[in-house]
């Protein structure tokens, strides 16, 4: 084998703009994840919440989460987002919900996107909050 | 998998990458797409199957986990690969070294792209995070309690 110099790390630790995709339809998931990754924004696909709680465990830096709220695993969307933003308090938040936004996401998310959304308004929404300081709140 | 599948397969193009563990998958992911790759996460065989089914999206080459859950492991994944899209190449990786291993050979491929690190990074790197896992996990567990008795989770 060649020996070739290591250009650089890997670029998910190094990205200040990493965003956690949630979302249990994969084609949803991959047309998200391709548009988000086309402004250069570094992407987690998670298939499910259980999914995105395991990255959530790691050191993985995530600006913001973005899930879909009913998905078929043993968390839903919501109770992922409520136990992200008690652990990591700068986290921004996104979610998606085929139903209507209920009062339980008052106060929680930083954004509310109904099913279906329009990819180009998600992702213009997604890099404004990035752009936006981090919350201090606790 | 035989170094001699991975010999073969085509330079560039597409790649399906399953596998059930995420901190796997987005490491490997990652490693194929800094390596010139287009690569399309599936979290297991069914997902892979969906996107399979697309005749409008091309898959060069799916690269599979053995042990999976869900519907079919990988070794059905790459029975029913061959049967229906023998277009498609297949590589089955059951651990993670054979995983990072088959990875840095499709990256070898890639005569245009530079490696971007060596596989032991990539293996050092799915190491650490799936250490590193254990350093949230119990400030995660008492905020889905607060949230389930909140009734946040409803």
């Amino acid at each position: 084998m060649v020996s070739v110099e290591i250009a650089r790390e890997p670029r998910l630790e190094e990205s200040q703009r990493t965003v956690l995709v949630v979302e249990d339809e994969i084609l949803i998931r991959l047309m998200i994840a391709d548009a988000l990754r086309s402004q250069g924004i570094a992407v987690i696909e998670a298939s499910n919440a259980d999914e995105a709680l395991h990255v959530l465990q790691s050191a993985l830096p995530i600006q913001l989460l973005l899930t879909d709220i009913h998905m078929p695993s043993a968390l839903d969307g919501l109770a992922l987002a409520h136990a992200a933003r008690a652990t990591r308090p700068g986290l921004k938040l996104i979610v998606a919900s085929s139903q209507p936004a209920g009062n339980e996401l008052a106060g929680l998310a930083d954004a509310f996107f109904a099913k279906p959304f329009v990819l180009t308004t998600m992702v213009e929404r997604v890099r404004s909050l990035l752009a936006e300081p981090q919350h201090a709140r606790e | 998998m035989p170094e001699s599948d991975a010999e073969q397969l085509k330079v560039a193009g597409t790649i399906l990458v399953v596998d059930d563990e995420i901190l796997i998958r987005l490491v490997i992911a990652e490693y194929l797409r800094d390596c010139g790759y287009k690569v399309i996460e599936a979290a297991q065989a069914d997902e892979a199957l969906l996107v399979l089914g697309q005749s409008e999206r091309s898959v060069d080459v799916v690269f599979t986990d053995v042990e999976m859950s869900g519907s079919m492991d990988g070794f059905a994944l790459a029975r029913w690969v061959r049967a229906n899209r023998p277009d498609v190449d297949v590589v089955l990786a059951g651990s993670i070294h054979r995983s990072v291993q088959a990875a840095s050979d499709l990256c070898d491929q890639q005569d245009h792209v530079p490696k971007p690190y060596e596989p032991h990074s990539v293996r050092d790197r799915i190491y650490r995070l799936l250490a590193s896992r254990g350093s949230r996990k119990r400030d995660l567990q008492s905020a889905l309690e607060e949230a389930h008795a909140g009734g946040g989770a409803s």
